[in-house]
């Protein structure tokens, strides 16, 4: 145990070195486009004299490397903007703040995460059990007719975009068939049937696109496996063929595929653009969007990270459980 | 001689493959008796892996295959597989070259050998666990009440071997079939599980099935031995028929080319030129023909005629497969 | 005798160790697999020396760090009489000239991608040299293969005709050593003899010397003169090899060539079977290395380390053992 927790101070200390550079660089391309900010923010008529004032409030008369580091620095003891009666409080943890949309860009992140989530999550947990088990049946039936479709299927999945398979499922099944609701999103809090029921053709969209990877790289992985020798030995042991695989021959199959979950589960959560916008719920790539389109620095440079952070969590997770999974793991 | 427990006639087995059909093993017959060991010897290709596999109905699905494999008189070919499955790990067991492969390096020790136990008899998982300590212990594992949950990779070689062969002696069975069981050792540990596996026959009178090509290990454990060449056999007859009374050109040319420890080298090892022909491409005549320094002596007859088993007169049950006839070496 | 001492020097290892760090948390003490641990080494023109131990004694580690394939942690690598411990990069091609490497698993040294004649010209290459054809087709011809199979591809060849490619690289820059790791233990029976026996032929044809690393001991007393016995990172014995075989006097040595089985079928042997295993080179024990395994070990094993020293009065065969097996009778001078 103290060398699992070695590992993972070892692993968040370079996440945060990562996060550095990351922030940084996310700066650097946003200072290098020939927009100015403050512009959107003056209003109208937008006097030399208001820019000038909207540049200060927003602290944009800065150096980049002095808004870079007071950026830092409002990480752990918050930021003001402004002062006196029109002062703006961004208290720490501060991941910027937004003027465009006058929250602190923590908050925004906060609001929108459930949103993503639901969607991640739910779909998450749908493509994994499809594909690990289309993935399953089709190497048990390699080379006949189950798993030619299921291999089929992966292949239509892989290469159908996410918008189209998207507005497909809402004119067929919400249109056609009106059997879900088009779009819209209901919070668990207030009815968890009404969330999954809004919630219910995303998960399917989503689950349908990504279980292609899962098919595939679960049927290669336990064809693979069912060619090993301690296959062959639980066969000589006695033991029958539904043992053979699910007992000797899953758990090896698992161990990559928690790692692809992991990483995809991590990524998702970041915000799932497209999904997002086809069933118009507002979550997390839906505010990054905006964000470009408004030249809302902050929220950029703050979705960005959150994002970042998030598969760098995932892929720690992801170790974690490796080591659970796979006795031979060691994280020395 | 016993009644013999295992016998095995005419075993054919025949592999569908994409280039048309391989017979792996083409007509083979051997037996044994309680407590004796009989040894199969053999170059990669000579089908003597192919031949323990079919003898427990493991091969894939693409194989077919023909003959008796009579267990106490009881037919295995053709047996449904929930029949097989039965005797599979409870009457024969088998023991791989590999034991690193052979275990599941996803559970411990004990729980495997506890599972082969489990299997085959209708206890608890107390009882089973229990079971697999006395195992470990009785073939040599020290400390096995502590060592029971360690992982496979936690494991020397020949430890790892030690719990492939306690997994397979766990429900007593009449034959154990070995494959290699010590070519992936050191000498000393080699010797220790040659040691072992005696120790077992004589406690238990498991007939023993040495699958090898070390004629070495052969020598010291065998009683009887069957020298196969490309899917047929050679030689057959007791262990001193083979290594003082050689009587196929195919046997003697292995122990001549195999270097010795006890006595001062020879200037060059006899060789015999060529390598093992590919299962299935020498289809007439003898298939050791085209590497034979003898078959000058004989002529056109090796090319045409296929060889079969022939007692050599005055010899008892000392067979060997080769239209010489004679004793090859003192023509040379 | 004296022509061995004036016989010039192919190699010479110093005192070499060779350590492999293990990662570790920084409150733990840092740990080292120690796989060479202070080994003398040399080999001379004309010499075979075979190197022998199980695994874990690290022959394998001692024969990649004299081809300098490794970095030794510690001591000196002499080859061709010349210091070549710090040289590196491009500097160590002529070093590779003089000494070669053959391993043990053909399939995986040789790049499946490239034809037989590529594989046999890259050394050249790597020396700046562009072979022509019949030099290609005069390498094949030594290891006994022909010309029509210099357009061929490694996967069109049998095990021991791969071996045979691997040697005809390693000798296409005539270098005056081979250092072979497990030449023929992938191979079948009745091809092994056929390799072993063009080193054989090799080394009477072209005066090549031989490093031979192998675990099977019967192979290796077949093409050797010298013998050198590892364990647990140390060289607990060597001599010439008629001496170590007949009259082992390290007790591992003597158990080890006692565990080799014998093909004699009837013929009882006294065999010393060594209990446990191989302790783990992370903390190999205290003194003599043996000692947990031996069947002699008395209390000033756990001491201090023996060190080589001549046995039965002669001066080539040395042990590490402060109770060696005394010479057989009718050996005795």
């Amino acid at each position: 145990m103290p060398d699992l927790l070695w590992f993972v101070i070892r692993r968040l200390f370079g996440a945060a070195l990562v996060m550095l550079a990351l922030s940084f660089a996310v700066y650097l391309v946003f200072y290098a486009i020939p927009a100015d900010p403050a512009h959107l923010a003056c209003g109208k008529p937008c006097t030399p004299d208001r820019l000038e004032q909207a540049r200060h409030f927003m602290q944009l008369d800065q150096s980049a490397i002095q808004q870079y580091l007071s950026f830092l620095k409002g990480i752990f003891a918050g930021r003001t903007f402004g002062d006196g009666a029109a002062a703006v409080h961004c208290n720490a943890p501060c991941f910027g703040y937004s003027f465009p949309l006058a929250r602190p860009v923590t908050t925004l992140i906060l609001d929108r995460l459930p949103i993503t989530a639901s969607i991640a999550i739910g779909a998450a947990i749908l493509w994994l059990l499809f594909g690990v088990s289309l993935g399953v049946v089709a190497a048990l039936n390699r080379g006949r007719l189950l798993d030619r479709l299921s291999v089929g299927v992966a292949l239509v999945g892989v290469s159908t975009p996410s918008f189209l398979l998207g507005l497909l499922a809402i004119l067929v099944f919400g249109f056609w068939l009106n059997m879900v609701p088009v779009n819209g999103y209901v919070p668990l809090t207030e009815s968890p049937v009404d969330w999954a029921w809004h919630l219910i053709t995303p998960w399917l969209v989503l689950a349908v696109l990504q279980a292609a990877a899962y098919i595939r790289l679960t049927r290669a992985q336990m064809l693979e496996e069912l060619n090993l020798d301690y296959i062959t030995t639980a066969r000589a042991k006695g033991a029958g063929e539904t043992r053979v695989v699910v007992t000797h021959g899953l758990r090896g199959v698992l161990v990559p595929i928690i790692t692809l979950f992991g990483l995809d589960l991590g990524f998702l959560l970041g915000g799932a653009i497209l999904t997002e916008k086809v069933f118009s719920m507002q979550g997390l790539g839906d505010l990054l969007i905006s964000a470009v389109a408004q030249l809302d620095v902050a929220v950029v440079v703050g979705v960005t990270l959150f994002s970042a952070f998030l598969i760098i969590l995932a892929n720690l997770v992801v170790d974690i459980v490796h080591g659970v999974l796979d006795p031979r793991v060691s994280h020395g | 001689m016993a009644e013999p427990v295992l016998e095995v006639h005419d075993l054919h087995v025949t592999f569908t493959t994409e280039g048309g059909l391989v017979p792996a093993v083409d007509g083979i017959d051997f037996s044994v008796a309680p407590g004796e060991t009989l040894a199969i010897v053999g170059e990669s290709g000579s089908g003597k892996s192919v031949s323990s596999a079919a003898v427990m109905g493991l091969l894939p699905s693409n194989a077919a295959t023909t003959g008796e494999v009579l267990l106490d008189g009881r037919e295995l070919i053709g047996l449904p597989n929930d029949e097989l499955r039965k005797i599979r790990g409870n009457d024969i067991a088998l023991v791989f070259q590999d034991a690193l492969s052979a275990l599941n390096p996803y559970y411990s020790v004990g729980w495997q050998v506890a599972e082969a136990y489990r299997l085959h008899h209708d206890v608890s998982k107390k009882v089973a666990h229990r079971r697999a300590v006395e195992m470990l212990d009785k073939v040599g594992i020290p400390d096995a009440a502590r060592r029971v949950d360690s992982y496979p990779h936690e494991f020397s070689g020949g430890m790892r071997q030690r719990v492939v062969i306690a997994m397979a002696l766990v429900n007593d069975p009449r034959v154990l079939i070995a494959d290699e069981p010590t070519t992936a050792l050191d000498v000393t540990v080699q010797a220790q599980i040659i040691r072992l596996l005696d120790d077992v026959q004589e406690e238990f009178g498991t007939a023993l099935v040495l699958i090898s090509h070390d004629l070495g290990v052969v020598a010291e454990v065998a009683d009887d031995v069957l020298v196969m060449y490309a899917g047929r056999a050679a030689e057959r007859g007791t262990v001193r028929d083979l290594f003082y009374r050689a009587a196929h050109p195919y046997s003697l040319g292995l122990l001549g080319a195999m270097p010795r420890v006890d006595v001062p080298p020879k200037p060059r090892l006899t060789t015999i030129p060529g390598t093992p022909p590919s299962p299935g491409s020498i289809r007439t005549g003898c298939p050791f023909q085209p590497r034979c320094a003898y078959t000058h002596l004989v002529g056109e007859r090796c090319i045409t005629e296929r060889p079969e088993l022939t007692p050599r007169p005055g010899e008892g049950d000392h067979e060997a497969a080769c239209h010489l006839g004679r004793r090859p070496e003192a023509l040379l | 005798m004296t022509t061995q001492s004036v016989s010039e020097e192919l190699l010479r290892l110093k005192n070499v160790r060779k350590y492999f760090g293990l990662p570790g948390a920084p409150w733990r003490q840092a740990q080292a697999v120690k796989a060479v641990d202070g080994v003398n080494f040399v080999v001379r023109k004309g010499e075979t020396v075979g190197l022998v131990g199980e695994s874990g004694s690290g022959k394998s580690t001692l024969a990649r760090v004299a081809t300098r394939l490794l970095d030794p942690t510690q001591g000196s690598v002499e080859i061709g009489g010349v210091d070549v411990t710090n040289v590196r990069g491009r500097k160590l091609r002529p070093v590779r000239r003089k000494i070669q490497m053959v391993f043990q698993d053909p399939q995986a040294s040789l790049n499946p991608r490239q034809s037989v004649g590529t594989i046999l010209s890259t050394p050249f290459r790597a020396q700046g040299i562009r072979p022509t054809r019949a030099q290609l087709v005069e390498l094949l011809q030594q290891v006994g293969l022909s010309e029509e199979h210099l357009e061929r591809y490694p996967h069109e060849f049998s095990g021991g005709q791969r071996q045979r490619i691997g040697i005809a690289r390693a000798l296409s820059v005539k270098p005056d050593l081979l250092v072979c790791d497990e030449p023929v233990s992938a191979l079948d029976v009745s091809v092994q003899a056929q390799v072993l026996n063009l080193l054989a032929d090799l080394r009477d044809e072209l005066g090549l010397s031989y490093v031979l690393v192998a675990h099977d001991l019967a192979v290796v007393r077949q093409v050797t003169s010298r013998l050198a016995v590892m364990y647990l990172g140390t060289i607990v014995e060597e001599g010439p090899a008629d001496q170590v075989y007949s009259a082992p006097a390290h007790p591992y040595t003597k158990a080890l060539l006692s565990a080799v089985p014998v093909p004699e079928p009837g013929v009882e042997r006294d065999r010393i079977v060594l209990t446990g295993d191989v302790p783990t080179p992370i903390a190999p024990p205290s003194g003599c290395p043996f000692r947990t395994r031996c069947y002699k070990v008395q209390d000033v094993c756990a001491t201090v380390r023996p060190v080589l020293e001549p046995v039965h009065g002669s001066t080539e065969h040395r042990a590490a053992c402060y109770f060696p097996e005394p010479p057989p009778p009718e050996r005795t001078r």
